[in-house]
């Protein structure tokens, strides 16, 4: 009896840094949405605000997706905003200035993708170089190429069928508001939230309940241990790389759906809001924990202090970048509390 | 036990600092009783990016004030159209009366300015000018006739040329443009190369200066490497010129308008960096075009007269001048219309 | 005889840096001869001044270079680099302005000495570099994480420091320190850089510093029980790239006699840590040389320069050093290392072999 309890016990503590995390951040989210609710009012109140922040917000999350697999498995990826630009100027040139067809540039979009993952997933986990010196040649080689490929930011214009499916909205019934003029709008979000929505899904359960996603936990967890547990570290790490790039390509594409254009400026900085959402949702650096749910949040959180800061009328863009550093101060340093007190745990 | 005491503990500080904000913001937006009674305007401005859009903002943030009876929303785009996008989308959620919109391209506006008309608020355009199927998208705009400036500007060189005497063929220009596909890089550009066909002036190259210095002194410094015989640098704004100057001199050469003589004659557009003014004072900067950035007492009465019933004109230029401290022209001619030169000194 | 000799140069830790400046010497040598040639001209002013592409590298490479002074004890004592280098720039040179203008952005004159300004970048970026170093050493945050904060944020602070506002310094002499010195016609940053390194020179040669560093690198634990104190350790080494920061914020402002809070030594964090690699340093730690860091930011500016001459725009020219980084790293990573070493000397017992099979 009293074995049970112990073992339930341990089981708890052990548990609980992931949960913990997981926990105070949504809490947070909607704590937040909430003040936003009542001291800001106004567009808040509105689901459709929230929808927006989805809609902007779509790429981020599965970019941020990736990311975390990559910090779960002890790893770091900095060239996603890169990607997401090379992918966004590719497919853009690709409609506007060669005709090209959806599927064509959907196939674009993965292959650049994947050929970051293989090439980036290589030279970090067969040639054990530094995976932050790895991504940030990525990162530079992405926005080179940008530039190389076309110079000019430019609007897709001459592609009907790329403007109808940028267009599509899927509504959601029973959000709507009625606007000043007494017309009902229909809530709706774009075919991006769709994507990310199921891909969160999708990962969520893949790194739940398939051996692959457990081996990410062990690898950024433990290395020698899970070498001990017969698993294959280097061809973990190449897999949570290849996920992570090909994740930024889909979230380039998605990305490149709802702005519509080209530029070598696109997702500037998108590789911190992505790490500083991992990090947000509970994805400890050091490896080992993480949940995607928890990522999902950490975006939402993200935007929505944005959103919050610059409706209250602090739009001097500085305001943005410092509530971003605040928050992410203050989430580094509950991790590092709690990593003390986890190992003060394992010692006695 | 212990973590959880310290995480609670941060929490409460998380919770408190937001709602610290929140009351904050609350006190800024409710703080005038009469609040029915102003209008609230959401104000998309595209960027920070120059001397001339600081001015802009400056102009629209003191005629749209609390006191004339303005609630005005200012959203900063940071050059980026998606951003732009973002905040008219958050303009229409929190139903302002008007939306202000400088646009940070000229395409891709169809679908957002749609739905405004769909919630019934009418935009006015500012500065550049965007390109929609459907005119009706937008009910005004007010800005500048960024290819008079340039055709202006054209003339004046033509005219100073001609008055020192050079050929047409001996004026060797290098423009540096501004952000390409903006409305202004646009009008100037085309006024320079319409010149360029009718007098027959040799146009070296065009380089992108993104309206900034920094791209300005790169891009001057590579001409200045390529070609030896420039001598009329044409500046899609005033930082370019800041920046093509320092190249100049760093590179040994003078600038002036004494270009016969060897000196390297700039020009510029704008009028509004107090540095280019003082450049002109002094002859760095022979000639620059105005470029009128006071739109908001404008975009006011705009508002003003649509709350009256109005139909205000579609389209409202602002007047504009050249500066100079160069000796000799007065005035110039576009046209068939005359503009007289104000003297810097 | 003859093999050990070319191991002991190939193996060296200098090898790699000097190697990629002659090969870029010898490319520069075969376009462009003209590329080395250094003139003397004079300035707008009617001072004396040398020009030419050398002057040029030995000019803007300065920042870097002190720059990787700092990144190289960072990178051995705590295994990570520090991002924020870029921004804190921003951030100390805007407190520099503040000082220098007052609330005033276009004053008649300079409000307080240069010395004064200067010295408040220097608490300023020192202070910074205590917060990562905080982060760092005391909170046990991964150096790279710990300074995405100010890398987020710096810019922003920067901005906000001087209300946004683009203050421009009056007094020519403030000019000097970017530029030249009325009379002497060597850039004043090649100065600059020589004190930084005679001062690190003294330190690491007067004081422990270098070998704790590296103790601290190798084995904190260990360096631990050898009485060696790695928290303090490690955040001084970030201290000291703050003072490396601020030295470099004020060549930069220096330059222009103004700021741009968004594009100030943008990307200049991932040059700084392309020096260190550049110089042979294992960047998770440890042994480091001083010299083949300097040395590496030189390279580095030799190629940023060579890359204009070939006419490269400056926004493509990221894509280029991504890919020496990236060959770079791969000849350097320990794998491809044994796989080599191991391909030779199976070349030279099969060559040996054969030559016994001859016999």
């Amino acid at each position: 009896m009293s074995k049970k309890k112990l073992l339930k016990g341990n089981l708890f503590s052990r548990m609980s840094d992931t949960n913990l995390l997981l926990i105070i951040t949504v809490a947070i989210f909607f704590l937040m949405y909430i003040g936003a609710i009542i001291f800001q009012g106004g567009g808040f109140t509105k689901p459709q605000m929230l929808f927006n922040i989805l809609n902007s917000n779509a790429a981020l999350i599965i970019t941020a997706c990736g990311m975390s697999i990559v910090m779960i498995s002890g790893g770091i990826d900095i060239s996603v905003g890169g990607v997401v630009a090379l992918v966004s100027m590719s497919c853009a040139v690709y409609l506007d200035f060669h005709n090209g067809s959806i599927i064509g540039s959907l196939l674009i979009a993965i292959a650049i993708g994947l050929a970051y993952g293989i090439v980036q997933g290589v030279l970090v986990a067969y040639l054990d170089i530094q995976p932050f010196i790895v991504s940030l040649a990525g990162m530079f080689f992405a926005r080179g190429m940008t530039t190389i490929i076309n110079t000019k930011p430019f609007n897709v214009e001459n592609n009907q069928a790329f403007l109808d499916l940028k267009g599509t909205r899927i509504t959601v019934p029973g959000m709507g508001s009625y606007n000043r003029k007494g017309i009902y709008v229909p809530a709706y979000i774009e075919i991006g939230v769709v994507v990310a929505l199921v891909l969160v899904i999708i990962l969520f359960l893949v790194l739940r309940y398939t051996k692959l996603g457990r081996s990410f936990y062990a690898v950024g967890g433990n290395k020698q241990s899970a070498l001990m547990l017969g698993i294959n570290v280097k061809r973990t790490k190449f897999f949570s790389h290849l996920i992570c790039s090909t994740l930024a390509g889909i979230g380039g594409y998605v990305y490149f759906l709802h702005v519509g254009s080209g530029s070598a400026s696109h997702a500037m900085g998108m590789e911190m809001n992505a790490i500083a959402s991992s990090i947000i949702g509970g994805t400890m650096l050091s490896g080992g924990v993480g949940n995607i749910i928890g990522t999902l949040f950490g975006v939402l959180s993200l935007s929505t202090i944005q959103n919050i800061v610059s409706s209250a009328g602090l739009d001097q863009a500085w305001w943005t970048g410092i509530t971003i550093a605040a928050m992410l101060c203050i989430f580094l340093l509950i991790q590092s509390v709690v990593m003390k007190q986890r190992k003060r745990a394992l010692k006695s | 036990m212990k973590t959880r005491a310290v995480v609670a503990a941060v929490l409460l500080l998380l919770v408190t600092l937001v709602s610290c904000r929140s009351s904050v913001v609350e006190e800024s937006t409710t703080v005038n009783p009469s609040e029915e009674e102003l209008i609230t305007v959401g104000f998309s401005q595209l960027g920070a990016e120059s001397d001339w859009r600081s001015t802009n903002t400056e102009s629209m943030l003191t005629a749209l004030s609390a006191e004339n009876g303005y609630n005005l929303i200012y959203k900063n785009g940071q050059q980026k159209q998606s951003n732009q996008i973002t905040a008219i989308r958050m303009f229409i959620q929190q139903e302002v009366d008007y939306i202000v919109l400088a646009p940070a391209t000229e395409t891709g506006w169809d679908t957002v300015l749609e739905e405004a008309k769909e919630a019934g608020i009418p935009v006015i355009l500012v500065d550049r000018r965007v390109d929609v199927e459907n005119d009706n998208l937008y009910t005004c705009w007010v800005g500048s006739d960024f290819e008079l400036e340039g055709q202006k500007m054209a003339t004046w060189i033509y005219d100073y040329t001609c008055m020192i005497g050079m050929a047409p063929e001996d004026v060797h220009i290098v423009n540096i443009q501004g952000s390409l596909g903006s409305t202004a890089q646009i009008g100037r550009s085309k006024g320079l190369s319409d010149a360029v066909r009718i007098y027959g002036w040799d146009l070296l190259d065009e380089v992108c200066g993104d309206f900034t210095e920094t791209k300005g002194r790169e891009g001057m410094a590579q001409l200045l490497q390529e070609y030896d015989h420039i001598n009329v640098v044409y500046c899609e704004n005033d930082n370019e010129a800041i920046g093509a100057i320092d190249a100049i001199e760093a590179a040994g050469k003078t600038v002036g308008s004494d270009i016969k003589n060897g000196e390297i004659m700039v020009v510029s557009f704008d009028g509004i960096n107090i540095k280019a003014l003082e450049y002109a004072k002094i002859g760095k900067i022979s000639c620059i075009a105005e470029c009128n950035p006071l739109h908001g007492p404008r975009v006011q009465a705009l508002i003003e007269a649509i709350e009256a019933g109005e139909t205000p004109d579609k389209f409202n230029y602002v007047s504009e001048t050249l500066f100079s401290s160069v000796s000799g022209i007065t005035s110039i001619e576009v046209e068939g219309k005359s503009y007289s030169i104000t003297p810097v000194t | 005889m003859g093999k050990s000799m070319i191991k002991k140069i190939t193996g060296h830790q200098m090898f790699i840096p000097i190697m990629a400046l002659l090969l870029l010497a010898v490319v520069n040598l075969i376009v462009d001869p003209g590329f080395f040639k250094v003139t003397l001209g004079t300035n707008n002013s009617g001072d004396p001044v040398l020009s030419g592409s050398l002057i040029t590298i030995l000019d803007y490479g300065s920042e870097l270079a002190i720059l990787a002074i700092g990144m190289t004890l960072v990178t051995a004592a705590s295994g990570g680099q520090d991002i924020s280098v870029g921004a804190t720039i921003a951030i100390a040179g805007s407190a520099m302005l503040r000082v220098l203008c007052g609330t005033n952005t276009r004053p008649e004159t300079i409000q307080a000495p240069i010395i004064v300004a200067f010295l408040v970048a220097c608490v300023v970026g020192m202070l910074c570099g205590a917060f990562n170093g905080a982060l760092v050493s005391i909170f046990k945050i991964q150096p790279m994480i710990a300074t995405l904060i100010l890398f987020t944020a710096g810019r922003s602070i920067a901005a906000w420091i001087n209300n946004n506002e683009l203050p421009i310094v009056p007094d020519p002499k403030f000019k000097y320190f970017g530029g030249f010195i009325p009379g002497i016609p060597i850039p004043t940053t090649v100065f600059i850089v020589l004190a930084c390194i005679i001062v690190i020179v003294l330190v690491l040669k007067f004081t422990n510093l270098g070998l704790y560093t590296q103790a601290v690198g190798i084995n904190e634990s260990s360096s631990k029980l050898n009485g060696i104190n790695p928290t303090f350790i490690k955040f001084l080494t970030f201290v000291i790239l703050g003072l490396c920061v601020a030295v470099a914020a004020l060549i930069k402002v220096s330059r222009i006699s103004t700021i741009n809070y968004s594009v100030i030594a943008k990307d200049i964090e991932m040059d700084a840590i392309l020096a260190v690699a550049l110089g042979g340093n294992a960047l998770s730690g440890g042994k480091f040389n001083m010299w083949s860091s300097i040395l590496g930011a030189y390279v580095i500016q030799f190629l940023t320069t060579t890359l204009y001459k070939f006419n490269v725009q400056s926004d493509a020219l990221s894509a280029y050093k991504a890919v020496v980084v990236i060959l770079l790293v791969i000849f350097s990573a320990p794998a491809v290392r044994t796989y080599f070493s191991n391909l030779f000397a199976k070349i030279s017992t099969s060559r040996k072999s054969g030559k016994e099979a001859a016999k």
